[in-house]
């Protein structure tokens, strides 16, 4: 899509116009508007551009160019992918944030662990929900509601998805530190 | 019913298969010497049921006059085998194997093999059995036959069923022969080992996960907290743990772990290295961390004095066992001790992972047929996974366990897993009640499972207030959770 980008930041309205694009999720646009004029945004601006896309968005925006790949892999960013996703984990922002970071980052919770929890098993859902075992006095779990392409908001995690993924995420940190893979002794 | 030819529209019994084969090559040396022509097969012959193969065969040769072949001997009997003493027709069955030329002038007919491997597998199962049943009756030359037997009809299978049978094999050759493996075999080797088997099932992850969920929930509210782990190995159960603290609203406690493990071989201090790398994660999530290995040849050695126990006011314990205390069986009086130890810890929770079987029944015969069902389908589960490296060593630590299970006796044999309930009883005679897993745990394991690839057949099953997890209808192990008798406070 052609449009006339202003030099000198005729903010607002195309400010606008590029959020609007990004909602979309339509990529080809994006990146029709990246080669146009997009390389005279600023990386703060960028920044809080990129603040109000989803999670599928932002991964794709890093792909774009080095200064989008820089931006989008802000780990702030990803942050609010992340909580805005889920249940209240009870715990202070600075806690959750300092621990998280400390094992691996918000970016990596997402897409390690996050983003697979919130698709809706569609390998085993078959199995959950046609087997039910008979002893079991919860039955099957209930499931993140399906969410059907393109959909503007992610479905909401409940806290056990999240205390599962951040307790993977620690298991992986801890298997990547030093020695863990060094078996000859 | 063969289920290939079933679904063509006809119908053969498995059984008859090789009768079936048999009165075709009939008819067709019929047709080709036939002097009259074979019009009189599609004009006067009146057929019913054509699906049914064997009648229908039968029809066309009484039609063409053909006189049946003469009765197929037996198999030749080589001198060392006895193989009559196979109940059924395990081994033999008439006609089924190899037949001669029915006439040693003609030479058009070839001899007739059947390799069914769907029935090989059947008589796998029943020679390892019958094997099984040998060793038990101590008859020795037998038992031997029968191994080798074995190890042929091994191979004509694919799969977990190949690889279970090759690993009861070779641990019934080594009751047979008197070659008792070492043990305890080389820690860093059978540490390696679990490691890859942690990584390929969701064994290890359910068992830490679910007792993980037991221990926080007794430690909510205190601030020092302390966890002894019989199992320490590797301390991949304790990651989590931490994460899950540091997390808590209000700040983490203080969190101090004693790990117990058996001696390394090369003497290094690996329950120490263990500990320095969980130091160094607790640093980086900004928990309070305190550490003490201690190497122990025996739970039993232990004693509460040993552990530097602090007063329970200041204090809440938590004591952990993953498949570590089905090895005190091995010994009279051991469990006994270990349990009346954990009781003057005075432990907040105490956490109990076993393997869901009972392999240590007194006699031979059942402990074999249990494991042979209990390992089988611990291969089936292991079937589905991606990596082949991981799988293999899985696979080499589950034939550890078969190998102690089936080959070893007295103070080595020491895989003596028993079932839930048996656990529940010994529990509860040595003064424990049980503490209920919540839905969190139950929802967390699921999901767990959800995530990991290679397998829709994985089940999380609640018993009782236990988690068990299985591969489809077996259950295979099983989380328990339990406090003193005495506690007049229930957990939650």
């Amino acid at each position: 899509m052609k449009r006339p980008i202003s030099r000198d930041g005729d903010g607002n309205g195309d400010l606008l116009k590029m959020k609007k694009v990004k909602v979309d999720g339509d990529a080809d646009a994006e990146e029709n508007c990246v080669l146009r004029g997009m390389r005279y945004f600023d990386d703060n601006v960028l920044f809080e551009v990129l603040k109000h896309a989803d999670a599928r968005t932002l991964a794709m925006a890093s792909c774009v160019n080095k200064q989008w790949h820089k931006t989008a892999q802000d780990e702030r960013l990803w942050e609010l992918i992340c909580t805005k996703q889920w249940a209240n984990t009870g715990c202070g922002e600075e806690q959750l944030r300092s621990v998280v970071l400390a094992l691996g980052g918000f970016r990596r919770l997402h897409s390690l662990y996050l983003r697979p929890l919130s698709k809706p098993y569609s390998s085993s859902s078959s199995s959950s929900s046609s087997s039910p075992t008979p002893s079991s006095v919860w039955g099957p779990i209930s499931q993140a509601p399906v969410a059907p392409r393109p959909k503007p908001l992610p479905p909401r995690l409940g806290k056990d998805a999240v205390h599962l993924s951040l307790s993977l995420l620690s298991i992986r940190f801890y298997e990547k530190m030093s020695n863990f893979n060094n078996r000859t002794r | 019913m063969d289920e290939l030819l079933a679904v063509v529209g006809y119908k053969v019994r498995s059984s008859d298969m090789a009768e079936v084969a048999q009165k075709l090559e009939q008819l067709e040396e019929a047709m080709g010497n036939a002097r009259d022509g074979i019009s009189q097969l599609s004009n006067d012959t009146v057929h019913f049921n054509p699906a049914d193969i064997s009648n229908w065969l039968e029809t066309m040769i009484n039609n063409l006059d053909v006189p049946p072949p003469p009765h197929p001997p037996l198999p030749q009997q080589h001198s060392d085998y006895d193989l009559k003493a196979i109940a059924g027709k395990a081994i033999y069955t008439t006609a089924a194997r190899v037949k001669p030329s029915p006439a040693e002038s003609s030479s058009s007919t070839r001899p007739l093999v059947l390799v069914d491997s769907q029935e090989n597998g059947i008589r796998l199962v029943h020679t390892l059995m019958a094997c099984a049943e040998a060793v038990h009756q101590n008859n020795l030359s037998l038992a031997e036959a029968l191994v080798k037997q074995i190890g042929f009809l091994a191979v004509s299978q694919v799969g977990a069923m190949r690889k279970v049978a090759t690993y009861f094999a070779e641990a019934l050759a080594r009751r047979i022969y008197g070659l008792y493996p070492e043990n305890p075999i080389h820690h860093s080797f059978s540490d390696m080992l679990q490691i890859h088997f942690y990584e390929t099932c969701p064994y290890l992850k359910f068992a830490h996960f679910t007792a993980n969920q037991a221990i926080l929930e007794a430690f909510q509210g205190k601030n020092r907290v302390h966890v002894i782990d019989f199992s320490m190995n590797q301390g991949m159960q304790w990651p989590a743990l931490m994460q899950a603290l540091a997390l808590r609203p209000g700040g983490p406690p203080a969190f101090r772990l004693t790990g117990i493990g058996p001696p390394a071989a090369d003497n290094s201090d690996h329950l120490q290295e263990v500990g320095w790398k969980l130091a160094q994660l607790a640093e980086t999530i900004h928990v309070e961390f305190e550490y003490r290995g201690f190497v122990a040849n025996s739970l039993a050695d232990l004693d509460a004095s040993m552990l530097e126990l602090r007063p329970s006011e200041t204090e809440a314990v938590a004591v952990n066992s993953v498949f570590e205390l089905h090895k005190l069986l091995a010994r009279p009086g051991a469990v006994e001790k270990v349990l009346s130890v954990v009781r003057q810890i005075r432990p907040e929770i105490v956490t109990v992972v076993e393997q869901e079987a009972n392999h240590n029944g007194p006699g031979f015969l059942d402990r074999f047929t249990e494991s042979l069902h209990y390992y089988s389908t611990m291969f089936d589960s292991l079937e589905g996974s991606v990596n082949s490296q991981d799988k293999v060593m899985s696979e080499v630590y589950l034939g550890k366990q078969i190998c102690n299970v089936v080959a070893c006796e007295g103070v080595d044999r020491v895989e003596r897993h028993e079932t839930l309930g048996q656990w529940r009883t010994r529990f509860g005679s040595a003064g424990f009640t049980p503490v209920h897993l919540g839905s969190n745990a139950f929802k967390q394991a699921s999901m767990l499972l959800a995530l990991f690839a290679g397998g829709d057949g994985y089940r999380v099953e609640e018993n009782n207030g236990c988690l068990m997890l299985g591969w489809h209808t077996r259950p295979l192990i099983a989380t328990s959770a339990w406090q003193l008798a005495t506690k007049s406070v229930v957990a939650h």
